[in-house]
């Protein structure tokens, strides 16, 4: 909402407050500023005294003006639009200008083209008055020379009134407010509570209320009006807020309700036919609004009707064809009380908000509703002539206002924790407009936000302010909570795969149909994505079931911009729906990794691509020990896994591992083999959580020997890893696999053979084995491996 | 035999002297040293000397041997350091590192960190809770009256059951009081999301951290301080903030905090960067009527809640100027982050 300084300065005197201290008042009342626009200062009326060419400069002429100072000035200027003896904006030396841009250039005295210019003669958009404008701003040759432009151009403040202060949606609501706060008098009255004007009950032809979304409605009649323009004060203090002039009658309508915050309209009496009904809308009934649309209402919308059609929505806008017109004689003047929920539900439909709406969805005042149109009569018999009716018709009941509010002076020291004296909060209450009556407080009828004690209570907090309150530090002991547990787990798992050379990624949840697609790496069995009801567009509408469909994303970015070698995780949420419909949400961790292992450098000029083997170190470094990965059929990777935490019946299934098929992987300008695994956090925690206990070391030496054995091609490692695991001699501590040698051209060995090669550790815990043992067991053990793999010893 | 043995010292110090490798240190030992060696050859002779001599002889012979067995412990010192620095005048420190793996945390993590640890100081917990939320907790169970704009298809996203996006982290303090009873202390960290279309300032989810303080006289005087305490902690002990009065559906008094930003080159200026006040007594009666006990009876407990966006945090800790950096995850970007 704009609000003008000037205007401001009809209720309450802030002449000696600078515009930097009524931001700071209107702040700190809860009033946000959002932008000030105002004219700087050394900014005055200058009249052109004499223009000469310019000696040197073809397009430049040298002016003598008149500052205002008696002694004429000398201005060089490149404009043409001026006669000898107009009047202009002068930017005096140090006058701070806007460049554009938000830079801003100091006016200051010099030479243009060797001759002095000591100063410079603005346009309208130099000054920020319109966005355009072609040569000097010629100001009206009333004005006199030196008058500060500022005067002319008082300051406009865009303000954001939040929704429990609609009574500050006006001029005086903000000044009754910044009076109460500067402690300073209203100049004139504090609200339109008041109407001495005679109310006459309408009759059902004359106003018929049918719905109860209006539950008061005033009409006045007043005749013979002549619509013309508005006086030059009006004109002027509603293009000072931005609104433009249209006629009399219109612009006191739009004067009125930004003076007052109470809407109002005036109907062409003679385009009424009949009585004013308001009613619910017909289904399907349209109705041709002033902004020249044709809307369609529904039965849920309130309009304003005479016998025959509906002639404003109500509280929205008025029609196209019952306002008033030059050729007005005799007017209807509106003024009612609309309940908020049916306007804003009726502007939410129609995509139709106006001055008037945007007050009454927000509550306006309905005691005021007489008062207002008692003002705009008034006005309307000073500026457009006429007869008013004597009295005003009036339909339902304006109410009884907001009841008296209960306040604990002492619950107001509790909630906000400082001895604030009796009188403060009194004397807070009362500037307020707020009147003690024993324990309660009488609210005054536009403060409809003021209904219980906190209500008050924010009231002393706010117009205290902060500032004065003690800052407290106490606080209270908290246990650790699962969130915190699992806060901690994740930051452990962050920096390590932060060390081991990942980059975290955070990815919008919303994926598209199509990225459900790359959800490769999780078995949801029996579930299903979660769609929202109104996606912003199809690229957003389903709630991410894996995290991997937005690491390929991410990759595929990446590599698109050059950055082929990548190792990214992300962790969070991911969501799917039961059968049952029921949405689950998991944590999950997933990884991707692609391109080469590591940097291209002097020390390695041609890195190798990452295959599965590093994907498994990375997932052994993040996991707790007894990680297998054992082949999966239900995922849609190359080499798929699942990745498991301990064997047989305690194994726990806590993620899937692979590699994303290359078909795929292509169309994401992805080249090199991309590797990605998706864990479930939960579950990789629990597997995580064993007690550590210190085991004794080794007092004895062990002894090693090493087998190299030919096996089937297609033998898994794994298959001889786990016959060591399980193979009962207790000499035998461990078994690594140090070697793999194939030979596709089966010159060394047959082609469809492998060999393995391991390091046999034996180790006896109460003495150093004596060679003899150790032939012995290994003996067996080499026994126990033939048979078991008919493997051929090399 | 004195003279023998003064003639094989001279001529072993010399040849010693003159050694360059191991080859020629091996040989001078032998040579004087060894089996056949000079000086073993000499002692020797030992027997052929008279008696009244043996002990001088004797010392002499022992001389010479120490001095030849330490000048040769010298030579071969020698020869090792001579060794040692040729190899370390080989090495080139110049010579960029061999690459270690870079990885690096995503600046939200950072944030939220640093915030998590000052606030954990402060004696917070976390809690959670979901991301798709009923309508209660999100909008009914915070006071948001039925017809509030923030209710529109049009600004939240919503299921086909009714059930929608959290269009904030609020919901969280629902969530917490439904299941614990006072004292509760608590944040919470998350995800929310509005119906926003993406650009430099929106995005269609954002990052929050929500606080929470329920107890019995928990005042604004506690909400300063700890908010005071927190910002001075995350932006420095001179950080100049104020309270702003301002509207949550939710909270009554409520305030927004502003920090006042210096950026290079530009004018100071205040920045919003977040939003608290005391829970409002109609958020306690909706609790305490779904609870179905007198656990937050408003007559008996006072609360102070805070929110902030992390999203902003992050935006003016690092002079992010876009928030789509933040989803992009252009490790380009991220890399910036290492710290």
């Amino acid at each position: 909402m704009k609000v003008s300084l000037q205007w401001l300065g009809d209720h309450v005197d802030f002449s000696e407050y600078s515009i930097q201290r009524l931001d700071e008042l209107l702040t700190f009342a809860g009033i946000e500023v959002e932008g000030i626009e105002s004219l700087p200062d050394h900014l005055v009326v200058a009249q052109i005294l004499s223009s000469e060419k310019h000696p040197d400069a073809e397009k430049l002429s040298v002016c003598q003006v008149d500052d205002g100072t008696g002694k004429p000035r000398q201005i060089v200027c490149g404009a043409k639009n001026y006669q000898v003896g107009d009047k202009v904006p002068l930017a005096l030396p140090g006058c701070v200008l806007d460049g554009g841009g938000g830079k801003a250039f100091t006016i200051q005295e010099g030479k243009l083209r060797g001759v002095d210019s000591l100063g410079m003669m603005c346009s309208a958009k130099e000054l920020g008055l319109a966005a355009d404008a072609d040569g000097l701003l010629i100001l009206s040759p009333e004005l006199k020379a030196g008058t500060p432009m500022s005067e002319i151009y008082p300051a406009v403040f865009e303000l954001e009134i939040t929704p429990n202060r609609p009574d500050c949606l006006s001029h005086l609501g903000v000044a009754r407010e910044l009076a109460a706060l500067a402690k300073k008098p209203l100049k004139g009255r504090l609200h339109f509570g008041e109407s001495t004007t005679p109310v006459r009950p309408a009759g059902a032809d004359e106003v018929l209320l049918e719905s109860e979304a209006c539950p008061y409605y005033t009409a006045r009649i007043i005749r013979g009006v002549k619509v013309t323009d508005s006086p030059v004060w009006l004109r002027q203090k509603l293009e000072s807020i931005g609104l433009r002039p249209i006629n009399n009658l219109v612009d006191i309508t739009n004067y009125v309700l930004m003076e007052t915050g109470q809407p109002l309209h005036v109907f062409d009496l003679a385009k009424l036919e009949g009585g004013i009904v308001v009613r619910q809308a017909a289904a399907g009934e349209t109705f041709l609004a002033l902004d020249g649309k044709e809307y369609e209402l529904a039965p849920e919308d309130l309009v304003i009707a005479d016998a025959q059609r509906a002639v404003a929505i109500g509280g929205v806008m008025g029609g196209e064809d019952s306002g008033v017109v030059e050729t007005t004689v005799d007017v209807l003047l509106e003024a009612a009380y609309f309940n908020p929920q049916g306007v804003r539900r009726t502007g939410r439909r129609l995509g139709l908000h106006s001055d008037s709406s945007y007050r009454f969805e927000r509550g306006v005042d309905p005691l005021q509703v007489a008062g207002v149109s008692e003002f705009a009569t008034k006005l309307i018999l000073e500026l457009a002539g006429g007869t008013a009716d004597p009295e005003l018709l009036v339909a339902g009941c304006a109410g009884e206002g907001p009841k008296p509010v209960e306040l604990d002076n002492d619950y107001c020291r509790r909630i906000i924790g400082a001895e604030i004296p009796d009188t403060t909060i009194d004397g807070i209450l009362a500037s307020l407009g707020l009147e003690k009556a024993g324990l309660f407080w009488k609210i005054p009828s536009y403060r409809l936000d003021l209904a219980r004690p906190i209500d008050l209570v924010e009231e002393v907090a706010r117009v205290h302010g902060l500032e004065g309150i003690p800052a407290a530090t106490k606080a209270t002991f908290s246990p650790a909570s699962k969130a915190d547990e699992a806060y901690d787990y994740l930051r452990f798992l962050q920096d390590r795969l932060a060390s081991l050379g990942f980059h975290e990624a955070r990815n919008l949840k919303l994926i598209s149909d199509a990225q459900l697609e790359d959800d490769f790496a999780t078995s949801h069995r029996g579930m299903s994505p979660v769609r929202l009801k109104n996606p912003l567009n199809d690229e957003q509408d389903y709630l991410r079931p894996g995290i991997v469909p937005g690491l390929l994303a991410s990759a595929s970015r990446n590599v698109r911009f050059g950055n082929s070698n990548l190792r990214l995780f992300e962790a969070g949420r991911v969501f799917v729906a039961s059968m049952k419909g029921e949405e689950i949400e998991h944590e999950h961790l997933a990884l991707l990794m692609t391109g080469a292992r590591g940097l291209r450098s002097w020390t390695d000029s041609k890195p190798t691509a990452l295959d599965v083997h590093d994907l498994r170190a990375v997932l052994e470094a993040i996991c707790p020990d007894g990680l297998n990965l054992v082949p999966a059929s239900d995922g849609r990777l190359l080499s798929a896994c699942a990745v498991e935490i301990g064997t047989g019946k305690k194994a726990m299934k806590i993620g899937m591992a692979g590699i994303v098929p290359p078909s795929r992987a292509r169309e994401l300008d992805l080249g090199a083999p991309v590797l990605v695994a998706e864990l479930n956090l939960k579950k990789l925690m629990a597997a995580a959580k064993s007690e550590i206990r210190h085991a004794d070391l080794p007092k004895f030496p062990g002894s090693s020997r090493d087998v190299a054995m030919l096996v089937p091609g297609d033998l898994p490692a794994g298959d001889l890893a786990a016959f060591f695991e399980g193979y009962e001699e207790p000499l035998l501590i461990s078994a690594e696999l140090f070697d793999v040698f194939t030979d596709p051209s089966g010159a060394k060995l047959a082609s469809d053979k492998k060999s393995l090669a391991f390091s046999l550790l034996y180790r006896d815990p109460e003495k150093t084995l004596e060679s003899a043992e150790v032939e012995t067991a290994h003996g067996k053990l080499l026994d126990s491996l033939k048979r078991t793999f008919n493997v051929e010893f090399r | 035999m004195l003279d023998q043995l003064a003639t094989i010292q001279t001529e072993a110090l010399a040849a010693l002297a003159a050694i360059t490798d191991e080859t020629s240190l091996e040989e001078a030992r032998i040579a004087f040293l060894g089996k056949k060696g000079s000086l073993t050859a000499a002692a020797a002779g030992m027997r052929d000397v008279p008696v009244d001599q043996k002990k001088e002889v004797g010392q002499k012979l022992n001389e010479v041997r120490e001095a030849i067995t330490s000048a040769l412990e010298v030579a071969a010192a020698d020869l090792i350091a001579k060794k040692d620095a040729a190899a370390f005048a080989s090495i080139d420190p110049t010579l960029p590192a061999r690459p270690l793996p870079e990885g690096g945390l995503h600046p939200l993590t950072l944030v939220l960190d640093e915030a998590v640890r000052v606030l954990r100081r402060m004696g917070f917990a976390l809690a959670e809770g979901p991301e798709i939320e009923t309508e209660w907790h999100c909008f009914d169970a915070l006071n948001t009256p039925a017809d509030h704009p923030a209710r529109n298809e049009s600004d939240t996203f919503y299921f086909e059951n009714g059930k929608l996006l959290r269009t904030h982290t609020s919901s969280v303090q629902i969530r917490t009081m439904e299941k614990e009873v006072p004292p509760v202390r608590i944040i919470a960290p998350g995800s929310a999301f509005r119906r926003d279309e993406i650009d430099a300032t929106h995005l269609s989810a954002f990052h929050q951290l929500e606080g929470l303080y329920v107890d019995q006289r928990v005042t604004l005087s506690d909400l300063k301080g700890t908010l005071e305490y927190f910002f001075r902690e995350i932006f420095g002990s001179k950080t100049e903030f104020r309270f702003r009065p301002h509207f949550f559906p939710f909270t009554e008094p409520s305030f927004e905090v502003d920090i006042k930003l210096h950026a290079a080159g530009r004018a100071a200026k205040w920045i919003e960067i977040a939003g608290c006040g005391m829970v409002d007594p109609a958020v306690f009666s909706e609790v305490g009527r779904k609870r179905g006990d007198a656990a937050y009876d408003p007559d008996r407990v006072t609360g102070f809640a805070f929110g902030m966006g992390l999203d902003r945090l992050a935006m003016i800790m690092y002079g992010i100027p876009d928030l789509r950096l933040l989803i992009e995850n252009d490790v380009r970007f991220l890399q910036q982050f290492r710290g």
